[in-house]
């Protein structure tokens, strides 16, 4: 098999979402000595894209997005070892994470997952996030935006608290914040002093890519 | 799946026995002396014009009907399976109006309606059979030839058409013969049924008399749809009026099995009501749907296919009244198990045809057939193994194959022009349903399309056409 043929197998891995195939053909690349860097832009972010057009055409739906996404994940998890010192090529850099008090993830994970496919590197803090540690990642990772979920109308003013004390520490500068669950509005966002919020996982990524864009 | 009842078997059985007692103690009136030799041939009592039924020889006959019957689609493809209640939703008929496509207006229903409204279901899914309303540029002789030749011209799918006139028999068969290859092979493969509508109450003039001893001969499948009003036509009470009616119909369903045992029948109970004001009849009363069901349930105790009045409305709009009215009827008649669902398209108790109304109504009848869909309780469906990967995981079941599988498979019915989106992404547009079914329908109609016959055929019908009235004028 060509190079060319076995990337051709990781995209595919990836736009079928088959973790199990992403794994085999990624192993065979590197086996092959093919470039890491090379497996992972020609082979699974190509595949992701694809799997991402497909969503937006309307014939992907979720639950295959996020199986791309997995399947792109394991392909990066051997190559990672690999890429020591490479520069990954990715659209920008998001933290997410759920405010303390608040244990629900899966609008938040699929916001993730969509920013993700969308090409941007993501660093998931989980659920049940106290406002210092989402402060500390933003100190020790320097990300462009940081995603803050809350479900719970007794959780969302936590929303707030991690904005202010971003501002306290000095760094609220340094970063764009979004806010999203199903209690928010713009006017909730707008009052709190963040700088973005969208209804859905599609706009979360549209109001990124513009917030990016300023 | 359980079928839901509404009536007890008991009470069924009571039911067929004032039918009975109906039969045999009032009988029909007849004015055809064909029809009352007939049926004084296999047993009934003629009394002047009036024709009584001994309960053995109707019990004897409602077993010769075949429980089931198959219509085809002429695309060698579609088979509707009649007996085993998968509720087709079939089109409205005898509709005078109809509402404009582009300008919104009521107006009189014309044959370039019936041509573009057949066009239309035949891209509707949901929509099985292709039935016609009452075009008002059509000269009265050759009115069913010409409505089944359009009808012909413009859908593969079955056709279905109330038939008013015996005259017009032979070249309707004609027709048939040209597209089957001979009556005989029609016989096999039936892509039309023909409703034959006696008076209520039970009043059977000489011309729809005259047609079920002529479809039966045929062998062409017979639907029999007395149309009996409440307090007016027939009792006002409920299961009154579904006796009287049940009676008229098994008259004809009898007849046509004496002339020819085993001929595919239809019963097609439509009890309406009249409006004790305006003295209008109602065809999408709650009471309409309860009717058909008692009907329905009388249909399935004799093991005959039934067709009822499922998605008819009183609105004269496509609203959210008529979106209830039909809802309510369909769903309730298709729980309790019926072969078809008439009226789709229908507004202003039938007698106006809407075409926004049958792209929606495709959708319901999309909607509610989705109720029938077989639900597996088996391990792969209860999926306890999935719950616990996905739980031992901390995953979700957003990202297991299950879920692609199941999604894939059709799990969560989809609107076909019914919109979920959120509000503010509805908001950019504030499009209705209304809007998207108008656009749908525009659509449809304006695409290109290959003709449904060939040159040779349509000449060939032309020319059935020519000499029908030619012929039927001259007489």
């Amino acid at each position: 098999m060509t190079g060319e043929e076995i990337l051709a197998e990781v995209m595919n891995a990836v736009i079928e979402g088959e973790e199990e195939l992403a794994e085999k053909w990624v192993q065979e690349a590197i086996n092959q000595q093919i470039d890491p860097l090379e497996v992972l832009n020609n082979g699974l972010t190509k595949g992701i894209e694809i799997v991402g057009k497909k969503f937006a055409d309307g014939y992907y739906f979720l639950p295959d997005m996020l199986l791309g996404a997995k399947a792109m994940e394991r392909g990066i998890g051997l190559l990672e070892p690999l890429l020591v010192g490479e520069k990954r090529k990715a659209a920008g850099k998001v933290i997410m994470g759920t405010v303390e008090g608040d244990l629900h993830e899966i609008g938040k994970n699929i916001v993730v997952m969509m920013l993700k496919t969308a090409g941007y590197q993501v660093n998931d803090l989980g659920v049940d996030v106290p406002a210092a540690r989402f402060v500390e990642a933003v100190r020790a990772e320097k990300p462009q935006v940081v995603g803050i979920s809350a479900l719970l109308t007794t959780t969302i003013a936590r929303q707030q608290e991690i904005i202010e004390l971003l501002i306290e520490e000095g760094l609220r500068k340094e970063v764009k914040v979004i806010v999203g669950g199903a209690p928010i509005n713009q006017r909730w966002a707008d009052e709190i002093g963040a700088d973005g919020y969208a209804e859905d996982a599609m706009r979360a990524v549209d109001l990124v890519r513009n917030l990016l864009k300023n | 799946m359980k079928r839901f009842q509404l009536l007890e078997e008991e009470e069924i059985k009571t039911i067929h026995e004032a039918t009975l007692e109906i039969l045999e103690k009032i009988g029909i009136r007849c004015k055809s002396e064909k029809f009352r030799e007939v049926l004084a041939d296999n047993g009934c009592k003629v009394e002047g014009e009036w024709v009584k039924f001994p309960p053995e020889v109707v019990e004897r006959f409602l077993q010769k009907v075949p429980a089931e019957f198959k219509l085809y689609g002429r695309d060698g493809k579609t088979v509707l399976e009649i007996g085993k209640k998968h509720a087709y939703a079939q089109n409205c008929s005898g509709t005078p109006r109809v509402v404009d496509l582009d300008t919104g207006e009521r107006r009189e229903y014309v044959l370039q309606d019936l041509a573009d409204m057949t066009r239309l279901i035949d891209a509707l899914p949901n929509i099985h059979i292709v039935s016609c309303g009452v075009p008002t540029d059509v000269e009265e002789q050759v009115y069913m030839v010409v409505e089944i030749a359009t009808m012909l011209r413009n859908t593969m799918k079955p056709v279905r058409l109330p038939i008013e006139s015996a005259a017009e028999m032979k070249y309707i068969c004609e027709l048939l013969s040209l597209l089957a290859g001979s009556m005989e092979q029609f016989r096999q493969k039936p892509f039309l049924y023909l409703e034959v509508s006696p008076l209520s109450p039970l009043d059977y003039a000489r011309e729809p008399a005259d047609l079920i001893i002529a479809l039966a001969e045929e062998g062409i499948p017979v639907g029999i749809i007395p149309c009996p009003m409440m307090g007016a036509t027939g009792p006002m009470t409920l299961i009154g009026s579904v006796a009287q009616h049940n009676a008229e119909i098994v008259a004809g369903v009898v007849a046509a099995e004496m002339v020819n045992p085993g001929v595919p029948v239809m019963m097609s109970p439509r009890v309406t009501f009249m409006d004790m004001r305006s003295g209008l009849g109602l065809w999408a009363a709650p009471e309409t749907g309860l009717a058909g069901v008692c009907s329905a349930q009388l249909a399935n105790y004799y093991n005959i296919p039934v067709s009822v009045s499922g998605y008819s409305a009183a609105a004269q709009v496509a609203d959210q009244q008529s979106g209830y009215e039909r809802c309510y009827n369909a769903l309730l008649n298709a729980l309790v198990g019926v072969d078809v669902l008439a009226a789709a398209g229908a507004l202003d108790n039938c007698l106006t045809q809407c075409y926004v109304q049958l792209v929606l109504d495709d959708e319901i009848s999309s909607m509610v057939r989705s109720t029938f869909r077989k639900l597996d309780v088996a391990p792969e469906t209860l999926a306890v193994d999935v719950v616990a990967e996905v739980i031992s995981t901390k995953g979700s079941f957003l990202g297991h194959k299950h879920t692609r599988k199941y999604l894939r498979a059709g799990e969560l019915w989809m609107p076909p022009v019914g919109s979920r989106l959120s509000f503010n992404e509805w908001a950019e547009t504030k499009e209705t349903i209304e809007d998207r079914a108008r656009s749908k329908a525009k659509e449809i109609l304006q695409s290109e399309r290959t003709p449904v016959l060939d040159p040779q055929v349509e000449a060939e019908m032309d020319r059935i056409i020519e000499t029908a009235r030619k012929e039927l004028t001259a007489a």
